[in-house]
């Protein structure tokens, strides 16, 4: 008996370890896709849409616009990269089984896929052009701050003390990393509010992401649920923002139709892949290790994104990315140590959903 | 019901009320959708396993299972639907178990 109980503990810690490494491998891939990110930039045709809108409309419009296109090509390949992933995983049959729950499940990762996509992504590149880079940064390492608030109040999932802290040391070290430049880009008297707000709008954004695909994540398989959330964001960038900024003037369609360059293809078939993958873990770690957690530890991308940049581009980092770097190592370790046993439920006794669960259930009886 | 989702179909066979092993489940399961192989049972055991970390499954009762089954050292889980559990079900349109 005593045997049982050691065992079925060990199949708890092996589930948590599942989820935190799933988080992990977020990160990492996270941290990665910043290479063919960055380049993206600087590769036709976003290179001459930049030019061209910034010799109309200025640099932080121009930036903008060429970000949408960017990341309309970005989830283009990266829904390429999940269906060929789900076709290899034989989960065709069980995906068209979850579109068909619209209201009871698909309509949350559509929802995920708003503000992950366009209100996330879009004020990320706001911040980047109306306030300065690392200010972005260090806006959106503020996401799992909203993402634990908002899965502990609405889906009534735990958050230890100990996993909050460990979240806290985590989001420290990542402005330590950024410091220097987050200095640079508050001083420099060129920011404006609305750059501020593409800050909030990442925060929030990808925050407000991981609660709300918790939900859906409830009842459904992660692969899928994020290949919906990307169908979703396809839908917004393709068939709503593009057309937008044609209607507005920009030369948006003329530039998109030369994307088929060798070398911008097989970079953007590399974001795909890696923002691809990156995301799948993310959600498969939802479910074992609940929404806080996972956003928590997703949250390391911001040393892994310097120091990949560093190795593959050459850019050295300040001597605060050791400072930021000994934080976010303490942090997940505050968090991997964590007794497991206790997320045996990720569910809060206490909390509201229970409370209305068993309200609903001795009010049916 | 093998024309909803597969966490759905786990869900409605815990609204009966009464305790399931999940090595019966499953095995319900991969017949009922064809997912025979081992990948398929695999697959429908971490449903199982996903949905009782989301706090919708209580564990009640645990045994060894068949090594050739899951692997050595594995175990059998009894599961009970929770109250949150079956809050969830009948929010997504399912009324009653089997």
């Amino acid at each position: 008996m005593e045997d049982l109980e050691v065992r079925r503990k060990d199949e708890h810690r092996r589930r948590v370890r599942i989820g935190y490494l799933m988080a992990l491998f977020c990160a990492v891939l996270w941290g990665l896709w910043y290479i063919p990110g960055n380049a993206l930039w600087v590769l036709n045709p976003f290179d001459e849409l930049s030019a061209a809108i910034t010799a109309t409309n200025g640099e932080a419009v121009a930036l903008v616009v060429t970000a949408v296109l960017i990341s309309a090509f970005n989830a283009l390949t990266v829904i390429i990269a999940l269906m060929l992933w789900n076709g290899g995983l034989g989960k065709f049959r069980e995906m068209a089984r979850t579109v068909r729950e619209f209201r009871s499940c698909t309509k949350w990762f559509f929802l995920a896929s708003i503000f992950g996509g366009p209100i996330a992504i879009l004020g990320s590149f706001i911040a980047m052009g109306f306030v300065g880079a690392a200010f972005a940064a260090v806006a959106a390492l503020m996401y799992p701050v909203i993402g634990s608030t908002l899965s502990y109040y609405w889906l009534g999932q735990k958050i230890s003390r100990r996993a909050m802290m460990g979240i806290v040391v985590i989001i420290l070290g990542g402005f330590s990393i950024y410091a220097g430049g987050l200095l640079t880009d508050l001083t420099s008297g060129t920011a404006s509010w609305i750059g501020y707000l593409g800050g909030i709008m990442a925060a929030c954004g990808w925050g407000i992401e991981g609660a709300i695909a918790g939900k859906g994540l409830d009842v459904s398989e992660p692969d899928i649920g994020i290949t919906l959330r990307f169908l979703g964001e396809n839908i917004i960038w393709w068939l709503v923002i593009i057309p937008i900024l044609a209607i507005a003037g920009f030369p948006v369609y003329t530039y998109a139709f030369q994307v088929f360059e060798p070398t911008t293809l097989l970079v953007l078939m590399m974001a795909g892949i890696t923002f691809g993958f990156c995301y799948v873990a993310w959600y498969k770690s939802f479910p074992l290790i609940g929404v806080g957690r996972g956003q928590g530890i997703g949250n390391l991308y911001g040393i892994f994104a310097v120091v990949f940049i560093f190795l593959f581009v050459g850019d050295v980092p300040d001597w605060t990315l050791l400072l930021g770097g000994g934080l976010c190592i303490v942090g997940s370790l505050i968090m991997f140590t964590e007794e497991s046993i206790e997320l045996q439920s990720l569910r809060r006794d206490d909390s509201a959903a229970l409370v209305a669960a068993k309200e609903s259930a001795e009010g049916s009886t | 019901m093998t024309n909803r989702p597969i966490k759905f179909r786990i869900l409605e066979v815990y609204m009966d009320g009464r305790e399931h092993w999940n090595d019966e489940v499953v095995g319900k399961l991969q017949k009922e959708y064809g997912m025979t192989t081992g990948y398929g049972r695999d697959s429908i055991n971490f449903d199982i396993i996903e949905l009782a970390a989301g706090g919708m499954l209580k564990e009640v009762d645990v045994r060894a299972a068949s090594p050739t089954l899951y692997g050595k050292n594995a175990l059998l889980h009894s599961y009970l639907l929770t109250d949150f559990g079956r809050s969830r079900a009948t929010e997504i349109g399912i009324c009653r178990g089997g």
